[in-house]
């Protein structure tokens, strides 16, 4: 504003003080010393004049004196009108012009006053406003569910909202200036890296962390989404930092997925107890996230037993399960549980059971079926010393596990670790838990029970079988005893014969050759039955080749011809000329129609009819034989093959199953069946052999 | 108290054996050469002895001779012993009957309780003797 400069303004200055301070000094000296010049001798009129003159002199000064205010004001009057102007018009521009001493200084301070008046009544009306707004927007910062920080270059908090400061347990009126250290019990390393993208690396865009675990000082857990965006204040680069707490959308995917992952597991052969495990981690939500300690309890018959239990044992192990949390990634938060942990906890838990009808608050909270909220163990009634000594805390939750209308367990959970109280939410998010745990521990525990009902079944149909066994080889040995015991009761009843009639002294030639060839006869019976006993249980060695099958049967059929004939049965062939060949041993394969014609011809009465059909389909080859004999009148047609079966007089009953013994070692099926129109029906089935192994089976006989 | 049975028992008529009069007996065996054994044997023993290969032959026997006893195989061609016993013991008559077979496994099946005896074949027949002497008396 001022327009003197450099020596024109000490001139100015010289000026002034001479005006002000030298001429009016010297005006007084000159007319006081003129005064007692011009008068000769002092009068009364020489002390008036004295007096007047110093009075004007005083006044004068006095003039000059409101002068010199007027002085200055004047001279800037002409800037003071323009500046004022200019306010007017909302501009602060103050140009040069020359003085104009004419200017009534007052008009211009009037103005001056009614300016400053109306921009008094602007800044105020302003500040109003801005106030409003100050209001508005901190409302809306602390009403805002995220949390968020502004930090400095050196990670030290500037600002932070009074929902951080709330969530954090921190003071916020001492918040500003300290470092993240002394709020985080964990700086991330994801956080760290976030911060130092942006304030660092001068990134322009804002960085994105999903899923971060922060634990505050006092050991409060949380899962975030952080936003990380830079701004320039003052020249200064700062970062804003918004924390969007996760934790109970965390906590409720890791329940469902840990659900959803055990139901789709469950089927497994899996333990019980790894089912328990997952379940308790759920409560714990990894580790820390939500309670810092679960147990879980299940109700056998009439007792509450302790089964499985997840948490640290000491302090100083759920620090170590916090600081690897806090420092990897988030993917071992969402991981599933690995092994059970064995420790002192789970000990503890498993070694404690105890009866329904005792009266404590476990049993109380499984037989209501409700949860109960223990806020302070030590003064609670309901809480016994058993209990007591198992919690070894003051505060827990026990949730009641309910399927279907009933109890099936407990489960409960503290904070032992982290001090910090059970929230109600907390509460919620586990009794919904709790609900789905209940009903997949419910259908968990029924499905051990149908197994072990059905491994149970299995191996009492096994013993059935097994019964079933030694009842066949009780039939087969009955059988055997029989064959040998006739024979034997024959010749040693026709010895006794002879020898009782040499006794008698009346040897009759006839009657002992008669006797004796009865013996011979059923020694060589006897023979017979045992060299086919032999037979049969011998292990047979074949001889695999490829044979039509069609020949082995016209082979066989020339055999019988004369039977047939004699027995006047008329037998029709079906034979299919493009049947594949079936690798199998020519002797034994004519054995097995050998018997099956002889069955037949044997069942067959005079001019009855016999069928032999061959055909074949993809694997197999089969062969029907049928006739329109007497059929087989056991209930089940199968026991014919049973060795010893028999209907004949003649023969000892193992010929069909011989037959059904070299068919089983040429890995082919036989079944006897009986034809609805009459007679019995053989089908026996031949696999038909892999074409590459015919062919390379074809080249070895070429070689 | 209680309830009161009442059970008539009625006995076979009463046969009168003149004392020349050889007891009666019906052997069914399927094995000729067994068979000719039981029956020279018994014929021996001083029985009168009939024979039957089967079950349907027996049967027809039974109901034309009054037999004082029938030895009975089980293992039978057309009709088998048990078949044989059931029809047997049906008729009006009362003929005592013995089981006489190979198999020591049928004892047990309740189809052969009816019987009088159930004898196990041996070659030394004083088992089977002693047996019919005592049925032929009791009767």
């Amino acid at each position: 504003m001022n327009r003197f400069r450099g020596n024109n303004a000490n001139l100015r200055k010289i000026i002034y003080w001479m005006i002000k301070i030298f001429i009016p000094n010297v005006l007084l000296a000159v007319y006081i010393i003129g005064l007692l010049m011009i008068t000769e001798n002092l009068g009364r009129t020489t002390y008036i004049m004295l007096i007047a003159g110093m009075l004007f002199y005083f006044v004068t000064r006095l003039y000059f004196y409101y002068y010199k205010i007027g002085f200055f004001l004047w001279n800037n009057l002409k800037n003071l009108r323009q500046v004022v102007d200019e306010f007017k018009k909302g501009k602060f521009v103050l140009n040069e012009t020359q003085i104009k001493q004419t200017d009534d200084i007052s008009n211009v301070m009037k103005e001056l006053l009614t300016v400053g008046k109306q921009f008094d009544s602007i800044v105020s009306s302003q500040s109003d406003e801005l106030k409003k707004y100050h209001e508005i927007y901190s409302h809306i910062i602390c009403s805002i569910n995220s949390y968020f920080i502004v930090i400095d270059s050196r990670d030290r908090i500037l600002y932070a909202n009074e929902a951080f400061c709330k969530k954090f347990g921190i003071d916020s009126k001492n918040i500003n200036g300290k470092g993240l250290n002394s709020i985080f019990y964990f700086v991330n390393t994801r956080l760290k890296i976030g911060i130092s993208h942006v304030l660092g690396d001068h990134s322009p865009d804002a960085v994105v962390l999903k899923n971060v675990h922060l634990m505050s000082i006092n050991r409060k857990s949380m899962i975030a989404d952080l936003k990380i965006s830079g701004m320039t204040v003052n020249g200064e680069e700062q970062a804003v930092i918004i924390i969007d707490d996760i934790t109970d959308r965390f906590s409720k995917d890791y329940h469902a997925s840990i659900l959803s992952h055990l139901s789709e597991t469950m089927r497994d052969e899996k333990e019980t107890d790894s089912i328990f495990y997952n379940i308790l981690v759920g409560v714990t939500s990894g580790s820390g996230l939500g309670f810092n300690r679960a147990m879980l309890f299940i109700a056998e018959d009439d007792l509450l037993a302790g089964r499985m239990a997840v948490g640290p044992d000491s302090f100083e192990e759920a620090i170590e399960i916090w600081n690897s949390l806090s420092s990897s990634d988030v993917d071992t938060v969402t991981a599933f549980p690995g092994d059970i942990k064995k420790g002192k906890l789970l000990e503890k838990v498993k070694s404690f059971s105890f009866s329904l009808a005792k009266e404590n608050i476990f049993v109380a909270a499984f037989r209501d079926m409700e949860r109960i909220h223990v806020r302070n163990a030590q003064s609670d009634q309901r809480v016994d010393d058993e209990i007591k000594k198992l919690m070894e805390v003051d505060e827990f939750i026990i949730m009641p596990l309910i399927s279907l209308n009933r109890s099936i367990g407990l489960i409960v959970a503290d904070n032992r670790y982290n001090m910090t109280g059970i929230s109600n939410q907390s509460i919620d998010l586990l009794s919904v838990f709790s609900f789905q745990a209940a009903f997949l521990i419910e259908s968990y525990l029924n499905l051990v029970e149908v197994k072990k009902e059905m491994k149970r079944l299995e191996e009492r149909q096994e013993a059935i079988v097994e019964s079933e066994k030694m009842a066949a080889v009780g039939r087969i040995a009955s059988h055997i005893a029989h064959e040998i015991r006739n024979p034997l009761v024959t010749m040693g009843g026709y010895a006794k014969r002879i020898l009782k009639h040499a006794a008698e002294g009346e040897i009759d030639a006839k009657k002992v050759s008669k006797s004796a060839d009865i013996i011979l006869k059923e020694s060589e019976r006897l023979e017979k039955t045992l060299s086919n006993v032999m037979d049969f249980t011998k292990p047979s060695k074949y001889i695999q080749e490829f044979n039509d099958i069609n020949h082995i049967i016209r082979d066989t059929y020339t055999l019988l011809k004369n039977v047939l004939f004699e027995r006047n049965l008329k037998i029709r062939m079906d034979l299919d000329e493009n049947l594949p060949a079936v690798k199998s041993d020519f002797n034994q394969m004519k054995q097995v129609f050998l018997n099956l014609f002889q069955n037949a011809i044997d069942a067959t009465p005079e001019r009855g009819r016999i069928e032999i059909i061959t055909g074949f389909d993809d694997s197999w080859v089969t062969i029907t034989v049928r006739d329109s004999g007497t059929g087989i009148t056991a209930d089940n047609p199968d026991i014919i093959f049973e060795p010893f079966f028999t209907t004949k007089i003649t023969g000892v009953g193992l010929g069909l199953a011989n037959v059904k013994k070299i068919i089983k070692d040429h890995s082919g099926k036989i079944k006897a069946l009986n034809r609805p129109e009459g007679g019995a029906e053989f089908l026996i089935k031949l696999p038909i052999p892999a074409a590459e192994q015919k062919q390379k089976d074809d080249e070895k006989k070429l070689n | 108290m209680g309830n009161i049975f009442n059970i008539k028992l009625t006995g076979p008529p009463e046969k009168t054996i003149p004392g020349d009069d050889m007891a009666k007996l019906l052997i069914v065996e399927d094995e000729e050469s067994l068979r000719d054994l039981y029956a020279e044997e018994l014929e021996e023993s001083g029985f009168e002895v009939s024979r039957a290969s089967n079950g349907k032959e027996a049967i027809d026997l039974v109901r034309k001779k009054d037999f004082d006893l029938v030895i009975m195989d089980i293992r039978m061609p057309e009709m088998d012993g048990i078949e044989t016993l059931g029809k047997v013991i049906s008729l009006e008559r009362k003929i005592p009957v013995i089981i006489y077979t190979a198999y020591s496994n049928y004892k047990s099946n309740f189809m052969t309780w009816t019987a009088d005896a159930y004898l196990t074949k041996s070659s030394n027949l004083d088992e089977l003797k002693s047996k019919i002497n005592e049925l032929i008396v009791t009767v």
